[in-house]
């Protein structure tokens, strides 16, 4: 029953027009990465490292977490237009597979916008010049512990988003959370348990860290593995008994 | 009988309201019913319960004689329904709204062409559906009700915002479908015309109350014609025909017959004169449906 429900999530989101969306925060990316002036700053470490830092603050503080909602929103926006609810839930599916199928397709759609960030990284390299060999056990620890990071974030904006028919209400609470996180990912005390800082927490190469992610195990379990176990499971109980 | 919808002391309650108040549906098979009532008086909530998007606060629901309850999404794979405004995706054209559902429902892709050919909507199948009429909405709501072949039709005012034209075809369709496809079909609606013209059960809703459940038949005994006569002694009058073995009865100064046959009428008035009663007028009343629903509606008894 969910992959029938997720493929037609599939197909209502592909159809929705709102794909190139996933291109907003890699290119924001990239043109941070174009505008950033490697040569003055030989540092003697893989210059890789260093382009990748100056992509990633933009990206990971903001963009990541602010994109994520945007596209919790536009899962949800054609579903309130016009009764989508109530036609949906009156099939004979389980909420629980509605709900499941839409935050899959959200993270699976913020997994490519990851993807598509790597891939951003890798052609401004490319246009610098950059002769260093590519890092890609770091790169790749950096981007699927930025997805991690964002599962808590997307599991509330999905909820927020079902759960108002504005669609700039969610994003308003989205940015509300998300821009304290430019303050917090500088604060050693506040920092590592601020959800909305673990992107960036997760993404940042330069920490050095020979544990699986850029974070401390027991920051990822307890912060974002917490935060993720309390929004899930507020989405989900309130989607049961949503009344449509 | 076999009942395809039966509620038992069906309520629900929002605050202290009692949307809906102690009903029991009870639907038959093949029939088309008629969910009549004005707005507000409970109608799309109740059917907000029968098809499980909102719980009721207690009683049961039973349709096709399993509880919903515990059988929501069996149940559901037999049922059809348009609830309040037609549901659809405005970004999506006719035939992409009827393919999201159908990759849940898992029809053979000739269903999609089947049921728009229904609903006489081949010819904007490839247009988005924001651009539709209000019409074209309501019959891709019923197109989209029809995709799984369901046994049970639920539709919520289906002929809401309707032209004439559009009217008239929907009410054709809907009332071929118990004979063509053994769809069994609740119909609600605000308007005892429309209800008239489609149902063959009937149930009335009032202030979240079943006031009336029977069928169409019955209904419409009580808007059969009666005759008043003014006398100068209505309550003598009444009685001298009555020994007589007139049925009469005497109400508010007038005298009521039953039988309103002319030769009926012609007898009860010979008896009269004859007894030496004045007959001042007489008339005949007619109640229509509209006035017997109204009357109902307004918490008079029958």
């Amino acid at each position: 029953m969910f992959w029938h429900v997720l493929r037609t999530e599939v197909f209502k989101f592909r159809q929705s027009g709102m794909l190139p969306i996933l291109l907003v925060s890699p290119f924001i990316g990239l043109m941070i990465g174009v505008m950033t002036n490697l040569s003055g700053m030989a540092t003697g470490g893989n210059s890789w490292l260093l382009l990748v830092q100056f992509m990633l603050l933009p990206y990971a503080v903001l963009f990541l977490p602010l994109m994520t909602g945007v596209l919790a929103g536009v899962i949800c926006r054609y579903e309130h237009q016009a009764g989508g609810w109530k036609q949906l839930l009156s099939l004979p599916i389980t909420r629980g597979s509605v709900f499941a199928a839409k935050y899959a397709l959200l993270m699976a759609a913020v997994l490519i916008m990851q993807l598509l960030f790597l891939g951003a990284v890798f052609l401004v390299g490319q246009l610098k010049g950059i002769t260093d060999p590519f890092p890609m056990i770091i790169f790749w620890k950096s981007i699927f512990g930025g997805w991690i990071a964002t599962l808590p974030l997307a599991a509330l904006q999905l909820t927020l988003s079902i759960m108002w028919k504005s669609f700039a209400a969610p994003f308003a609470v989205n940015v509300i959370f998300t821009l304290p996180a430019i303050l917090a990912v500088n604060s050693q005390d506040f920092g590592p348990f601020y959800p909305w800082g673990q992107p960036f927490l997760m993404m940042y190469t330069g920490s050095a860290s020979d544990s699986v992610f850029y974070v401390p195990w027991e920051q990822v379990l307890t912060v974002v593995g917490g935060s993720l176990v309390i929004f899930l499971a507020a989405g989900w109980f309130y989607f049961q008994r949503k009344a449509v | 009988m076999d009942y395809v919808i039966q509620t038992n002391q069906l309520v629900k309650q929002f605050g202290r309201e009692q949307a809906v108040d102690t009903i029991n549906l009870a639907i038959p098979e093949g029939e088309v019913y008629g969910f009549l009532g004005p707005n507000g008086a409970g109608k799309t909530t109740t059917i907000r319960m029968l098809l499980g998007l909102m719980k009721p606060t207690s009683g049961t629901i039973h349709i096709f004689n399993r509880d919903l309850k515990k059988e929501r999404i069996s149940i559901l794979k037999q049922v059809g329904s348009l609830v309040e405004n037609p549901s659809y995706y405005p970004h999506l054209t006719a035939r992409e709204n009827l393919e999201a559902l159908r990759k849940i429902y898992q029809v053979p892709k000739s269903r999609i062409d089947e049921v728009l050919a229904i609903v006489k909507l081949e010819d904007a199948a490839d247009k988005k559906v924001k651009a539709f009429s209000l019409g074209m909405k309501q019959r891709l709501g019923i197109a989209a009700a029809l995709l799984h072949e369901p046994k049970l039709l639920i539709l919520d005012e289906p002929t809401n915002g309707l032209d004439p034209s559009g009217i008239i075809e929907v009410r054709h369709l809907i009332k071929s479908l118990p004979a063509k496809f053994g769809i069994t079909v609740l119909i609600s609606s605000h308007l005892l015309s429309e209800i008239d013209q489609m149902a063959t059960s009937v149930g009335i809703i009032s202030e979240g109350k079943l006031i009336f459940q029977d069928t169409i038949e019955r209904l419409r005994d009580h808007a059969r014609e009666h005759i008043t006569l003014r006398v100068g002694d209505s309550m003598a009058a009444s009685e001298a025909l009555l020994v007589r073995g007139v049925h009469a009865e005497s109400r508010d100064g007038l005298v009521f017959l039953q039988e309103g046959s002319d030769t009926h009428v012609a007898q009860a008035v010979r008896m009269l004169v004859q007894d030496g009663y004045n007959v001042y007028r007489i008339e005949e009343a007619k109640r229509s449906l509209e006035d017997i629903f109204l009357d109902m509606t307004k918490g008079n008894v029958l």
